[in-house]
């Protein structure tokens, strides 16, 4: 079979979501993992292959990504794995998108732009809900105002039932959280406090929460493509339900989500890899549902005059993919991005961003129909 | 000259070598799986050193060798192991306790132990071990005993230099146990299973302790206490600080107290295990100033009179008074005060004042409806 999409890391959550949204679009598609019982049910779809596929191995996950003979390569694995993913591309030629590398890691990603242009690859980084969904609004916010100053952007989410369900990705939640975040302060990086508190916000759909100052790729990106138009702040703003929050942040606090060897046994173990099979096992209880906000507000001037946009892209537990809670937002954008460079929408080689490369109106469109409403201020984009 | 060898040195048993040291004239063993760790200890109290691991009971019948009296002092897991051990290198025995599971499988080596002419004495630390010679004192004065309420509260005063995450006052594995295995009550002449961490309610201790929350945990006291005083309602309650609560009843809800196992790669692990191994890790708490109160409260009634008893340590480390008791009645057994054989709880076999006298010397008072007699 020609596969039109490889999706590695296809066993985790986002990859289940992404695979699923490429295979009801009507796609082949290659489901890569190291665990095929986790994409049981995706290989009912007739237009899906499994094949296992080890990131580490990246010889070995070139030839497999040639083998397929898809174009384009959709990496929803941990991002640590980032690199590799790349450089497998890069050997067997497949345009790449991956969900983001926080700020570590997208600054090593950007210094593969020359090999990737010179292959005439695409490779769009950061294209789920945040990073994705709100370079985007930025783009489209920015776009409107003559200049900008200073965007905040974040997210924020909360459930019917207040039971901890692990939100998204372990690893990238612990680094989120424990790693110093650099923000843009007056035109120039700089390090600020690990998950300072950063006050109460009410969000679209959400009640109020309290918002923390946590790493995360938009500074880096924004900067880079809004520096022309006078952008000086870049603030980034995680909204957790205190019920969720206290779990995360117990677990970060009793050392389970360090990633030091332990010896259990003779066998060593990292405890983050222990606490993300246990909290995988938590199931989403009946009836629960979740709403996310990914917001953005920019402040600039338009026509001489001080103007601020607000955006929120704003999604609930849908019918059909109860599963996933409002994860479905990182899963299907960077399914639709991947859509949207299979369709040549998306032109730009090298390596580059939402906000660079995704045209805004084709992308709201495709979310809407989806479920996952944009908002300029109180209005609905249409 | 008698022996007596401390197995396992941990917190426990750095605290009975401490107390055998200024106590008793014999030779002191440490039987330990990591030999090296105890160098520099044995050292400075004189004591011999050697290789025993609890898993591997063929080590600890050799190490067992000509010694009088065994304290074990590792996990209770391996209360059994050690005991069988007992019975082959024909050694006395005393433990700090068995979570009531524990104590009831040891309580059927009883004839073993008569047989060989050995005695074990399970459960002998603060509690078990000083809670069930309370009630067996306070039974003296009463004719029939309806209720037995033992109560356990602590507040620490103490000024440190770090404090970990999660401090805990005891071993972190059994905490985790004590905190997901439903706790045992005796009720109306009937064993009853409650939910872990149930009947957190307010009860005012004595001062300093004051106002604190006890909640029902698994102990062993229950597994005895019901026969051997014939009471009808034996409860155990336990209190811990909200925030301590509250982090354990997290990892509980979220599953990571689990006795199952899970596969992790090419590995299966359990999980309370992995879970116990990481707290263990955390940073330890390192005081500057230590100033802790612990109270041990056991209430004992009839229809018409209740007698109250404290055991109660202060101005020092609380975990002294389960490291003491078992230091005492091994010198009771070696010195040939202690001389029934069979497995015993510490009600059935120890001279309460005797070993009030003992605890006395200690620092650690008893007092009766609030008066001293010790």
């Amino acid at each position: 079979m020609k596969f039109d999409f490889v999706v590695l890391g296809a066993t985790g959550e986002e990859g289940n979501i992404a695979s699923k949204d490429l295979l009801e679009s009507g796609y082949n598609v290659l489901l890569c993992g190291r665990n095929k019982s986790r994409v049981k049910a995706l290989l009912e779809y007739k237009k899906a292959k499994f094949a296992y596929v080890d990131l580490n191995n990246i010889e070995k996950t070139a030839s497999i990504l040639k083998k397929s003979r898809a174009k384009i390569a959709v990496n929803c694995a941990e991002l640590r794995m980032n690199i590799n993913a790349m450089k497998a591309c890069l050997i067997a030629g497949l345009h790449y998108l991956d969900l983001g590398g926080l700020q570590e890691m997208t600054i090593q990603q950007y210094k593969f732009d020359k090999d990737f242009k010179k292959r005439k690859l695409t490779a769009l980084l950061g294209c789920g809900s945040t990073p994705g969904i709100s370079n985007v609004m930025a783009s489209y916010a920015v776009d409107k105002l003559d200049s900008v100053e200073h965007i905040e952007v974040g997210f924020a989410w909360d459930s019917n039932i207040k039971r901890f369900i692990l939100p998204y990705s372990i690893e990238s939640i612990v680094h989120e959280l424990t790693t110093d975040p650099i923000i843009l302060d007056n035109g120039k990086f700089k390090k600020a406090k690990a998950c300072a508190f950063e006050g109460v916000l009410k969000f679209k759909g959400i009640e109020k929460q309290n918002t923390y100052c946590i790493v995360h790729s938009e500074v880096f990106t924004f900067k880079r493509y809004f520096d022309k138009k006078g952008l000086k702040f870049v603030h980034y703003k995680a909204g957790f339900p205190e019920h969720s929050f206290r779990v995360l942040d117990m677990l970060i606090k009793l050392g389970f989500g360090s990633k030091e060897l332990i010896n259990i046994n003779g066998i060593n173990l990292r405890p983050i890899d222990f606490t993300r099979e246990i909290l995988k096992k938590i199931a989403r209880p009946k009836n629960y549902k979740e709403t996310e906000d990914i917001w953005i507000k920019a402040y600039g001037k338009s026509r001489g005059k001080p103007k601020k946009i607000e955006m929120d892209c704003v999604v609930r537990t849908l019918k059909g993919w109860e599963n996933f809670g409002s994860n479905i937002n990182t899963g299907m954008s960077i399914s639709i991005m991947a859509q949207m460079l299979n369709k040549n929408l998306i032109k730009k080689s090298g390596i580059t961003a939402p906000e660079e490369a995704v045209p805004p109106a084709p992308f709201f469109s495709e979310l809407k129909k989806r479920g996952m409403h944009i908002y300029i201020g109180k209005k609905h984009f249409i | 000259m008698k022996t007596i060898g401390i197995l396992g040195l941990g917190s426990m048993g750095k605290i009975i070598a401490k107390d055998l040291v200024e106590t008793f004239n014999g030779k002191i063993i440490y039987l330990v799986r990591g030999v090296n760790s105890v160098k520099d200890l044995a050292k400075k109290y004189n004591a011999e050193i050697r290789y025993a691991d609890v898993s591997k009971p063929k080590t600890l019948v050799k190490a067992f060798k000509d010694i009088d009296v065994v304290i074990h002092a590792a996990h209770h897991e391996f209360n059994l192991n050690v005991m069988k051990a007992c019975l082959k290198s024909k050694t006395n025995y005393i433990d700090l306790g068995g979570l009531y599971h524990y104590t009831k499988k040891q309580l059927k080596l009883n004839k073993q132990f008569e047989k060989n002419n050995l005695t074990a004495i399970i459960g002998m630390g603060a509690s078990p071990g000083i809670t069930n010679v309370l009630a067996k004192y306070a039974s003296k004065f009463l004719d029939k005993i309806e209720n037995i309420e033992i109560k356990i509260g602590n507040k620490d005063f103490s000024t440190y230099k770090q404090i970990s995450p999660l401090s805990a006052s005891y071993s972190i594995q059994t905490i985790l146990e004590e905190f997901s295995w439903k706790p045992a009550v005796f009720i109306n002449g009937k064993i009853k299973f409650v939910e872990p961490i149930s009947g957190r309610e307010e009860y005012k201790f004595p001062e300093p302790v004051g106002t604190q929350k006890p909640q029902y945990t698994i102990h062993s006291e229950i597994a005895t206490l019901p026969y051997t005083l014939k009471a009808k309602n034996v409860s155990f309650k336990i209190a811990f600080d909200d925030d301590f609560v509250d982090k354990i009843k997290l990892l509980k809800e979220n599953g990571f107290m689990s006795d199952e196992k899970i596969k992790i790669g090419e590995n299966e692990f359990n999980i309370k295990e992995v879970s116990a191994k990481i707290l263990k890790k955390l940073p330890k708490t390192i005081p500057e100033k230590i100033n802790q109160c612990e109270i041990i409260r056991v209430i004992v009634s009839s229809e018409n009179k209740k007698i109250i008893l404290d055991a109660k340590i202060s101005g020092e480390e609380i975990d002294k008074d389960t490291g003491v008791p078992p230091s005492i009645i091994s010198l009771m057994i070696a010195d040939g005060k202690i001389t029934d054989k069979g497995v015993f709880p510490p009600e059935s076999i120890i001279p309460e004042k005797d070993f009030f006298r003992e605890l006395a010397k200690r620092k650690i008072y008893i007092y009766k409806n609030n008066k001293k007699i010790n």
